[in-house]
């Protein structure tokens, strides 16, 4: 059914008045050391958000799998002048949180405290960046309990999808390390390996930190800038972080055997775009209209109209120099191949037929009135600037979002999927009962099979 | 070294630290069929949002309809009188609008997120389906199916679904808390068309249920459109009311739960009452105290010292009737079970034994005040805090004086509810693993 013209039109007229969302004023600064600050003033709350972005993600572990994460963790373990047990009693007395964990590309640290607490809680994030000891004991304890938590999420498909997802588009590439490593990595993984590598990446060039939230701008520099000042310059880790190399001219099948699974859960995509690609903001658009919210026809299809499923999306995971792309459901295990099968219809239909006018609008009036929110809180905002930081585009980007979803005509809509949504050599992974789906699957591509049980991904 | 702070200064201040909303601010109308409306106007983001408090949840139930409250909810997307089955979606998102719904013991709730200048079609969409939905035998099927999925995946994806299933079912012998909100599988494959209907007409009157909006709205506008589209609704006879009372519990009880697990969830459940009870605040600033950060008691003791388990945590939910206070705790491999059921035990009788310290009051009383400040920072926040406090504590009001409420709790009521309530015989316990034989 279609919805009646006119009310297409009044719709159209009031979404485009509503006023644009523009990033708050905010400053931007680099130390003399080269880290970089960025300030915000947001004065709705009396808290301070902090976040901060350091070049140490998990694509610099080497052989080492895990070793970027337990460094970031390790960040907590004590420092110079404090335990670990009194920076936590500390922080919890307070109210205040601080987490440090790494991800692919970078490690990360964010922090939220009550304005009046701000003195006792920024000399702490200091030592926490500058001055981490690696105790021995702490790390021991932290150590088993990761490798319980990694043996853990295997009982869970979703948690592990992504692991397995990267290892097979990326292959040999660091894109492909898992974040939080495997038994087998983790176990020789020791102090000495996260103290070396925290001196080789840990430097305040290539960082930044930013802080949102009600505070004088010209004090909190100040500030920040006696605070910070005094990190060490260090000199860039050498590693270059290389284009992955193409994906194989086939279809492949990769089945995760789950012996006790009562669904099969799966991805279907392959190669994706990197964040700074000039058409993000189009590309968001047109998969909104596949995979990206509740009427999409991915989950129209195989949720609504044929029950196959709680749900069923798709998404471009970007990072700097490469991404991939998805199709992401799950479904009881005696109806796997009509989910698949309907799957790739949908997606045929989308590179087939395209969409029409309508459906192209509201998925713009969509993920303009989506917007917004995704910006309202002050530890939001500060994740916005260090994401700005890290992948280098600036604040246009939030400011031009609107005139950018409008500019985009049916014409451009048509290119865009013929260029960036996959039709041939899909990639298949699949998590379920082999003994079940294995004769399914082997229709897709040449299957290879691996245990959940076997150790990494 | 950190030096241990003197009893702090952070709630003195009491009401005027978070001046940024006031109880004032929160605006109310009830319509002449009963429905309630509260409005905070807050211009911060170009967006608004609309939140529909009904009072049914699988509370409301009975063995045969279990999961009827949730799968009602996912009914309610599909299709009503001007709008037809998908519509409700297609003409919120095309409106860029987005929305989604949960089901509790108690509530069901919708939520819509949508530019401000949207709001008239969400009064169009809500008010269409409370007043004519139509149950349509071929969606209920293939919801069914849905739902069937829904509840699967949850079981595939976490053990702690699996074994609260079990431990409430155990715990509970009359009250409808003992089945889960997802309900049987053989229930939500049988119930019918006349059970849906009853449930519409019964539970989805426009006097059982709360509506809340935030954002960058006008109250007088909110006021005409609910006029308008909400007030010709017709109000219906008050909901039965559920008249089980769970019986006390008098010896502890045990439940073991198969599943192809590395190192077996354990869970531990005391009867509790419910958030309108006298005893709410004392045991949620207990709850804080023994599971709320890396220096809260238990894990402490049980995850840093004695490295027994991996991870706990323990939730007090809000709830009408008396609930359950559950500790969720993943134990390290090769660890003994028993020396994790000692080791919670031994520190809730130290609480009951000797209280806990002033410190560890103002601590908590500090982290609540930095969640209120959370809760207050988003529109969302405010309108599910807004209805939350509205239904269970029965005055949107107690939003705001909740700082005050938990600065009020003495370190003697912590100390009494612990030795109220933290009893063998009162307990549940329930363990999750893969060899059970053994």
């Amino acid at each position: 059914m279609m919805l009646p013209f006119l009310l297409l039109a009044v719709s159209i007229n009031i979404t485009n008045a509503q006023e644009a969302f523009k990033v708050p004023a905010y400053q931007k600064f680099i130390l003399k050391n080269g880290l970089t600050i960025y300030l915000m003033e947001q004065h709705e709350v009396p808290t301070i958000s902090l976040a901060a972005v350091i070049p140490a993600g998990a694509i610099y572990d080497g052989q080492k799998n895990g070793l970027a994460a337990l460094t970031a963790d390790g960040l907590q373990y004590g420092t110079k002048s404090y335990t670990k047990s009194e920076i936590e009693k500390q922080l919890d007395f307070l109210g205040a949180s601080l987490n440090t964990s790494a991800s692919k590309e970078s490690a990360n640290l964010s922090a939220k405290f009550a304005k009046v607490d701000q003195d006792k809680v920024l000399p702490i994030i200091k030592e926490v960046l500058l001055h981490p000891v690696f105790n021995q004991q702490e790390f021991d304890k932290e150590k088993a309990r990761g490798l319980q938590e990694l043996e853990r999420a295997k009982e869970s498909p979703r948690n592990v999808m992504g692991n397995y997802w990267d290892k097979f588009i990326y292959g040999e590439h660091p894109y492909a390390n898992p974040t939080s490593g495997k038994p087998s990595t983790i176990t020789n993984i020791n102090t000495s390996d996260l103290k070396a590598f925290y001196q080789s990446n840990y430097h305040p060039n290539g960082s930044a930190i930013t802080l949102v939230g009600d505070f004088n701008a010209k004090l909190m520099k100040e500030k920040i800038t006696k605070l910070f000042g005094e990190w060490k310059k260090g000199s860039e880790n050498s590693m270059k972080i290389t284009m992955p190399e193409a994906l194989p001219t086939k279809s492949r099948v990769l089945l995760v055997n789950k012996e006790d699974a009562r669904e099969t859960t799966m991805y279907i995509g392959g190669k994706g775009i990197s964040r700074n690609n000039p058409d993000y903001v189009a590309i968001e658009v047109v998969n909104t209209v596949l995979g990206g919210r509740f009427t999409s026809w991915l989950n129209d299809e195989l949720r609504v109209n044929s029950g196959l499923t709680y749900g069923a999306n798709s998404r471009f995971a970007a990072l700097k120099n490469a991404g991939t792309f998805y199709v992401s459901t799950f479904t009881a295990t005696k109806t796997t191949e009509p989910t698949v099968d309907k799957a790739l219809e949908v997606l045929k239909k989308l590179r087939e037929k395209g969409m029409d006018e309508e459906t192209l609008t509201s998925a713009k009036n969509y993920v303009k009135g989506q917007f917004p929110p995704d910006y309202e809180t002050s530890s939001q905002l500060a994740s916005l600037l260090t994401q700005m930081f890290w992948y280098g585009f600036d604040e246009s980007y939030i400011n031009n979002f609107q005139v950018n979803v409008d500019g985009l005509t049916s014409a451009k809509a048509k290119e865009i999927v013929a260029k960036y949504f996959p039709a041939d050599n899909l990639q298949f992974l699949f998590i379920g009962k082999s003994a079940d789906i294995k004769s399914i699957v082997e229709k897709y591509g040449p299957v290879t099979e691996k245990q959940i049980k076997t150790d990494g991904y | 070294m950190i030096k241990r702070i003197a009893v702090a200064l952070l709630l003195v201040a009491g009401t005027q630290l978070y001046a940024q909303n006031k109880v004032d601010d929160v605006k109310t109308f009830t319509l002449k069929n009963g429905m309630k409306f509260l409005v905070l106007e807050d211009n911060s983001i170009p967006n608004a949002n609309m939140y529909l408090f009904y009072s049914v949840g699988s509370r409301n139930e009975h063995p045969g309809i279990t999961g009827l409250s949730h799968f009602f909810e996912h009914m309610m997307f599909n299709g009503a009188k001007k709008y037809g089955p998908k519509q409700f979606d297609r003409t919120m998102e095309f409106n860029g609008g987005a929305n989604n719904a949960y089901t509790t013991e108690n509530v069901t709730v919708y939520t819509d997120w949508f530019p401000a200048n949207a709001m008239e079609t969400m009064f169009d969409l809500e008010s269409d389906r409370i007043a004519n939905l139509a149950i349509d035998p071929k969606y209920v099927d293939s919801e069914r199916e849905v739902v069937l999925s829904e509840r699967s995946t949850g079981l595939e994806n976490s053990p702690w679904r699996t074994l609260g299933e079990m431990v409430s079912a155990t715990a509970y012998v009359e009250h409808p808390y003992g089945w889960s909100v997802i309900g049987y599988e053989e229930d939500i494959k049988n119930w019918t068309k006349q059970d849906l209907e009853y449930y519409f007409k019964t539970y989805y009157a426009p006097n059982n249920c709360t509506v809340v909006v935030s954002g960058n709205v006008k109250l007088a506008e909110v006021k005409r459109l609910a006029e308008k589209y909400m007030e010709p609704i017709p109000a219906q006879a008050p909901a039965p009311k559920v008249h089980l009372v769970e019986p006390p519990q008098t010896g502890e009880r045990r439940i073991t739960v198969q599943k192809q697990v590395n190192a077996p969830y354990m869970m531990i459940a005391y009867h509790v009452p419910e958030s309108k009870s006298k005893d709410y605040y004392a045991l949620d600033i207990l709850s804080s105290v023994l599971t709320s950060g890396n220096s809260s008691r238990l894990y402490t003791s049980l995850v840093d010292e004695k490295q027994l388990a991996t991870s706990i945590f323990s939730r007090y939910g809000e709830s009408f009737d008396p609930t359950l206070f559950q500790f969720y705790i993943s134990s390290n491999k090769g660890k003994s079970l028993d020396e994790v059921e000692k080791t919670v035990y031994a520190e809730l009788e130290k609480i009951a034994k000797e209280g806990i310290t002033q410190n560890e009051l103002q601590k908590i009383k500090n982290q609540k005040l930095m969640e209120f400040y959370s809760s207050i920072e988003t529109i969302d926040g405010k309108s599910n805090s807004l209805g939350t406090y509205e239904l269970f504590f029965g005055d949107y009001k107690k939003m705001f004086s909740a700082p005050d409420e938990y600065a009020k709790v003495s370190l003697d009521d912590v100390k009494r509810v612990a030795n109220t309530y933290f009893k063998k015989s009162n307990r549940t316990v329930g363990v999750l693993k893969a060899n059970v034989e053994e």
